[in-house]
């Protein structure tokens, strides 16, 4: 045991002082304190100007109520979009050409043909280089949307200084019942369960790599054999996975008191420096979920960390690790790939299994605790499983670890692998 | 007592037999040479003493007890491929590897203090292992082994890639330790060096032991027949002599063996006048022409030749 403890405090001193730890753990804090300053930044400083859209209205009804619609004002007063009426002289087509040509130099931004049914159920087509900005695509089509849904009404003989009034969107407030209560959510679930898992998840993958960085560094070094005169390769693989768990711990505990500063003065912070900025509410984070988090980190790391360190015994070198490391990517990335599935049904049957998966569950589990807690069942089922996985991989790992450590020159194929399981 | 007893060990890796059934003791306070060409299976039997590795069969006993995790702490270990963590200061390397053999606290700082002096690597305490010479790596590696005062010392190539001012060094402080009691066993395929150090020499070839014994003993055996000749000049018709076995030529200096009833004296007269003799010795054979002829001149041309 003490064997062990001077390994750990070996690697833990080793890794702390190293620049990558300290860049990593100062830059931690400065991601966080940009995940909350861009948006408000985005905010206030637009970088909008003022874009010319050509209309061919060809219902004749459309134009004169869009540009009333459409009148959303730059921060210098002047009209965010400035819309052009295009008249058919003598054919849609041949119009259509010349304003791709406009389009194309960049004399509009877009132009968009009003067909003559629109009211019954026409498509009104949108043209532009650019078809991915979601915003205005979505600005210009509900000022569409509502020119003509205002026509309609008005055909039925709507007051018309009312429609605006009946057409008036709802009020709409999303609250979270929980075991302690009911809470208002702003989008802030959403915010924090993307967040950690984001964390989890990065965090996974650097550890990781430190880990089979730390056995590569042994075996090149040929210092492995050196510390084998004093101890078991066990001992040393327990112990290299305890300090740099130490260490895991250490960035954590620093991340969380930045964190802990931020929820309290961030706010204020923000909007002393951008009093332009709405009265910004940082979303609060319950300590139950910070306590899974940090569970569900430990877990993960032990689950990953062995196999990384079965993956750095095996090779000659960080090059050659590469093409191994393929497949533990594949389990990180596929629970990330699964994130917008299970946030949408964090309760179904698909994403229960998958939560329990042990290798998903890191990520998954965690997401689905901080959208809606789980049955209690559900959460102990994934620990359990995780922990029996763990003992599983430890127990296949040191066997690997053990002869990989020694053996230099060609990397040795899955079969051989299997073999030095099953002899030792 | 003995201080290792290797009975009967095997280390089969796939259909390989690295070690077959290998058996020598060593006792207290000798110095015991382990030799082989590449690939005898000197490094396994080595690490499987270390228990590093385990013998597929057989039984190894350390100072009368059988082998096991805390005996590590009594055995010195240099292995082959040695190394040392490259980032770490020397003084943390030299703390860190001191406390896993038992070593701690201020005896251990004590102790690294004393070795660094020896050694006057004093000044390089605070420094970078990566930043050291090879040579000083070498000398870090050999304070390591034996910093906790083990009672065996185990060197499996010590002086590969050690210039001869740290040749001597070492070979210095392993007589020292000898003296003191310590039992030291090593591995090489140099055979100079064997000659000069070992008491007794376990040579093994292809996974088993070909010959075990006391240098002395092992030389008588193969009897006083050899010749060998320190000459000047153009020495080609010596082979044409009749008696002559093997000649070992090197240009300026002739290893001959002589058939078993051969006259040497008669050969010194034919050279008298020939070739300027200036030196003329009848002899033991090497332990090299011994080894050359256990393991085969094939077997043992890439071993001996560096």
């Amino acid at each position: 045991m003490r064997k062990i403890l001077s390994v750990i405090k070996r690697e833990y001193i080793q890794i702390v002082r190293t620049k990558g730890f300290i860049i990593g753990t100062v830059l931690g804090p400065v991601l966080m304190a940009s995940f909350i300053v861009v948006p408000v930044l985005m905010s206030v400083i637009s970088v909008d100007k003022q874009e010319t859209i050509g209309v061919v209205d060809l219902s004749e009804r459309v134009f004169t109520g869009l540009e009333n619609k459409l009148d959303m004002k730059l921060k210098d007063g002047q009209r965010r979009y400035l819309l052009t009426e295009y008249k058919v002289r003598r054919d849609v087509d041949g119009l259509r050409e010349e304003l791709n040509r406009k389009v194309l130099s960049d004399e509009l931004t877009a132009y968009l043909i009003i067909p003559e049914n629109i009211s019954e159920g026409g498509t009104a087509k949108y043209y532009s280089r650019n078809v991915s900005d979601f915003d205005k695509l979505r600005s210009i089509n509900e000022a569409v949307n509502s020119v003509v849904i205002e026509k309609r009404l008005n055909k039925e003989g709507l007051n018309p200084s009312k429609i605006a009034e009946y057409l008036k969107r709802i009020r709409w407030k999303n609250n979270k019942v929980t075991k302690r209560g009911v809470e208002e959510d702003t989008g802030g679930t959403f915010i924090i369960a993307y967040f950690l898992v984001l964390i989890l998840y990065m965090t996974l993958f650097f550890y990781g790599s430190i880990i089979m960085r730390g056995v590569i560094e042994e075996k090149t070094s040929r210092v492995v054999e050196v510390v084998l005169s004093s101890l078991k390769p066990f001992q040393l693989m327990i112990g290299k996975l305890l300090g740099i768990a130490a260490v895991g711990f250490t960035q954590y505990t620093i991340w969380a008191l930045f964190g802990l500063a931020a929820s309290k003065y961030g706010g204020r912070l923000v909007s002393g420096i951008f009093p332009q900025a709405q009265a910004f509410k940082m979303p609060s984070m319950p300590a139950y979920i910070f306590v899974y988090f940090v569970v569900f980190f430990i877990l993960g790391y032990f689950l990953y960390g062995t196999l990384y360190a079965a993956i750095g015994s095996v090779v000659n070198s960080e090059k050659e690790a590469q093409q191994l490391l393929f497949p533990i990517s594949m389990f990180l990335i596929v629970p990330i790939l699964l994130i917008m599935f299970v946030m949408r049904s964090p309760s179904s049957s698909v994403s229960v299994i998958l939560s329990l998966v042990p290798f998903f569950a890191p990520i998954l589990m965690l997401l689905r605790i901080s959208i809606l807690l789980p049955p209690f069942i559900q959460v102990a089922g994934s620990i359990v499983l995780m922990i029996l996985m763990i003992l599983l991989m430890v127990w296949l790992v040191s066997k690997i670890y053990r002869v990989g450590i020694l053996m230099y020159g060609k990397r040795p194929n899955m079969k051989e692998i299997i073999k030095w399981v099953r002899y030792s | 007592m003995n201080a290792l007893e290797v009975s009967n060990i095997s280390k089969r890796f796939g259909n390989f037999f690295a070690v077959k059934d290998l058996t020598f003791e060593i006792s207290e306070g000798s110095i015991y040479g382990l030799l082989g060409p590449n690939g005898a299976g000197k490094t396994t039997t080595l690490r499987m003493v270390m228990n590093i590795i385990m013998p597929d069969s057989g039984e190894i006993k350390v100072l009368g007890q059988k082998m096991d995790e805390r005996m590590k702490a009594r055995i010195g270990y240099l292995p082959e491929d040695r190394g040392l963590y490259p980032k770490m200061k020397v003084g943390e390397i030299l703390l860190f590897l001191a406390e896993i053999k038992g070593v701690r606290g201020e005896r251990a700082k004590k102790k690294i203090d004393l070795w660094l002096d020896r050694f006057s690597l004093s000044e390089w305490k605070q420094k970078k292992v990566e930043e050291l010479s090879k040579g000083m790596q070498q000398k870090i590696q050999f304070i390591v082994t034996v910093i906790h005062e083990p009672e065996i010392i185990i060197l499996d190539e010590p002086f590969g890639g050690l210039d001869p001012v740290n040749t001597k060094l070492i070979k210095d402080i392993m007589m020292e330790m000898e003296k003191k009691g310590h039992t030291i066993i090593f591995s090489t395929h140099r055979m100079e060096q064997v000659e000069m150090i070992c008491d007794k020499i376990c040579l093994i070839n292809k996974a088993e032991k070909v010959l075990e014994g006391g240098l002395a003993d092992i030389k008588k055996e193969y009897g006083k027949n050899t010749v060998i000749l320190d000459y000047d000049g153009n020495g080609s018709f010596i082979k044409e002599f009749p008696g002559i076995e093997k000649i070992d030529d090197y240009g300026k200096f002739m290893e001959i063996k002589m058939k078993e009833k051969a006259d040497p004296q008669g050969l010194l007269e034919t050279l008298v006048g020939k070739i300027q003799v200036n030196k003329f010795e009848v002899r033991e054979p090497t332990l090299n022409a011994i080894f050359i002829d256990k393991v085969g001149e094939k077997d043992a041309e890439d071993t001996v030749s560096h």
